[in-house]
């Protein structure tokens, strides 16, 4: 099944922040040797907008976004009056208010047009994607999507982390900061890859959260709840799974075969579970698109992050499946591009 | 890193700071059958005993270690 009006990615841009943090610099700083990181997560390196040693802020989430989506825009070769929408989406918004999604497109020159902003986890690209092919079907010529996500609030390297609960520790050693951004269009423009179909399902029915990303006010600052949960059990157990069910609902959807795929976009949750999920798929002879081994976990700029390393391998008539689990609520969501 | 000169006051640190809870016959209990173990429990048990006494243990001989006796075995090899 496919849209009536196919909306096209003609361009993606992402943004990373600083040097990369390898092991060593993250073992130090858990206070555990860098080969313990390796065998746990086998994530190699992950970036932060925050200076882990002097603590300062050099990237926010509107920097990140903002440099991300202006290097879309350049290689779309499209001008800030050509963009008629703009979806942002985020778990880690900089303020509630104004919403980053509308001081990226301040940063970027844009003005009267609808901008969007959801909150959201690993699902918020597609989420993003799925909301931007609907405003091209619905007339719109050209919009920016963008994704990303920064952890300076919630990840604090000065705790004494051995003594902080497992579900807490997991956190620090999976996730990184990162933006990415993708130029939609009504007709086939730059890399001209046409958006086939796309999986976007809340899954999450009477199901508790997998993953929590809390939040603090005046009133209950002072509470010890931990800012993020992750139930690594149930994830590890559940991911894999529903990314099998993903990967075949979304080729039954585009009336695909297994056999018609040449790029596979896998769930980045860590190298360690994106390899077993990968074998889990097993589809022997597509070539795996994975970042999350240089770049951890960057939440909504992931699939982003994953387009970028795609396009310049993306030749005409290929086709690729991007999967991706959004474990708070559990929601199931992946695309599928094919290179006109 | 005060108490862990004996298997009991290691003991008493995986009691404590991992808040599992065992008995004193847990040392020869397989790690896979301590209630509440998974593979996080074991970093932050590594995290917790090299940043606690300054040692750093072996990888392949922790990863290798059946239950809570042998983890102290190699903390007291590693001393």
């Amino acid at each position: 099944m496919t849209e009536a009006a196919t909306a096209y990615l003609a361009s993606v841009g992402t943004a990373l922040p600083g040097d990369p943090v390898d092991n060593a610099v993250l073992g130090k700083l858990l206070g555990v040797s860098e080969e313990w990181i390796d065998i746990f997560v086998g994530t190699r390196s992950r970036y932060f907008g925050r200076d882990l040693g002097t603590g300062e802020v050099r990237w926010s989430l509107a920097d990140l976004c903002a440099q991300a989506a202006a290097e879309a825009l350049e290689s779309a070769a499209l001008e800030a009056p050509d963009i008629e929408f703009l979806i942002l989406s985020t778990t880690t918004p900089d303020t509630l208010l104004p919403t980053t999604a509308s001081q990226v497109a301040d940063r970027l020159g844009l003005d009267y047009l609808p901008v969007y902003q959801l909150q959201a986890g690993c699902s918020g690209a597609v989420q993003a994607l799925d909301l931007g092919r609907t405003l091209i079907a619905s007339g719109r010529r050209a919009g920016l999507v963008v994704g990303g996500d920064v952890t300076h609030r919630h990840l604090d390297f000065n705790r004494d982390l051995a003594r902080i609960p497992t579900d807490e520790l997991v956190n620090y050693l999976l996730f990184g900061d990162g933006a990415g951004a993708a130029v939609l269009t009504a007709e086939p423009l730059g890399e001209q890859v046409a958006v086939r179909g796309v999986l976007n399902s809340l899954t999450g029915l009477g199901r508790p959260a997998g993953q929590t990303v809390d939040w603090y006010g005046l009133t209950d600052r002072d509470q010890d709840r931990p800012l993020l949960r992750e139930d690594y059990k149930a994830i590890e157990e559940q991911v894999p799974v529903m990314a099998v069910e993903i990967f075949w609902e979304l080729l039954e959807q585009v009336g695909w075969q297994v056999e018609d795929l040449d790029h596979l976009l896998p769930p980045q949750l860590s190298e360690r579970m994106t390899t077993r999920i990968v074998e889990r798929l097993a589809v022997p002879g597509v070539h795996e698109v994975s970042c999350v081994g240089e770049t951890g976990n960057t939440g909504n700029a992931l699939p982003f992050l994953q387009l970028a390393r795609l396009l310049p391998d993306l030749r005409s008539g290929q086709r690729a499946l991007a999967v991706t689990v959004e474990s708070s609520k559990w929601i199931k969501a992946g695309f599928a591009l094919e290179k006109v | 890193m005060p108490g862990l000169d004996s298997l009991d006051g290691f003991l008493r640190l995986v009691r404590t700071e991992l808040d599992l809870e065992l008995t004193d016959q847990d040392a020869e209990t397989e790690l896979a059958a301590l209630p509440g173990w998974d593979s996080m429990n074991l970093l932050r048990l590594v995290t917790l005993l090299e940043s606690g006494s300054g040692r750093r243990l072996p990888v392949p001989t922790v990863l290798a270690a059946r239950n809570l006796r042998e983890i102290y075995a190699v903390l007291e090899e590693a001393a």
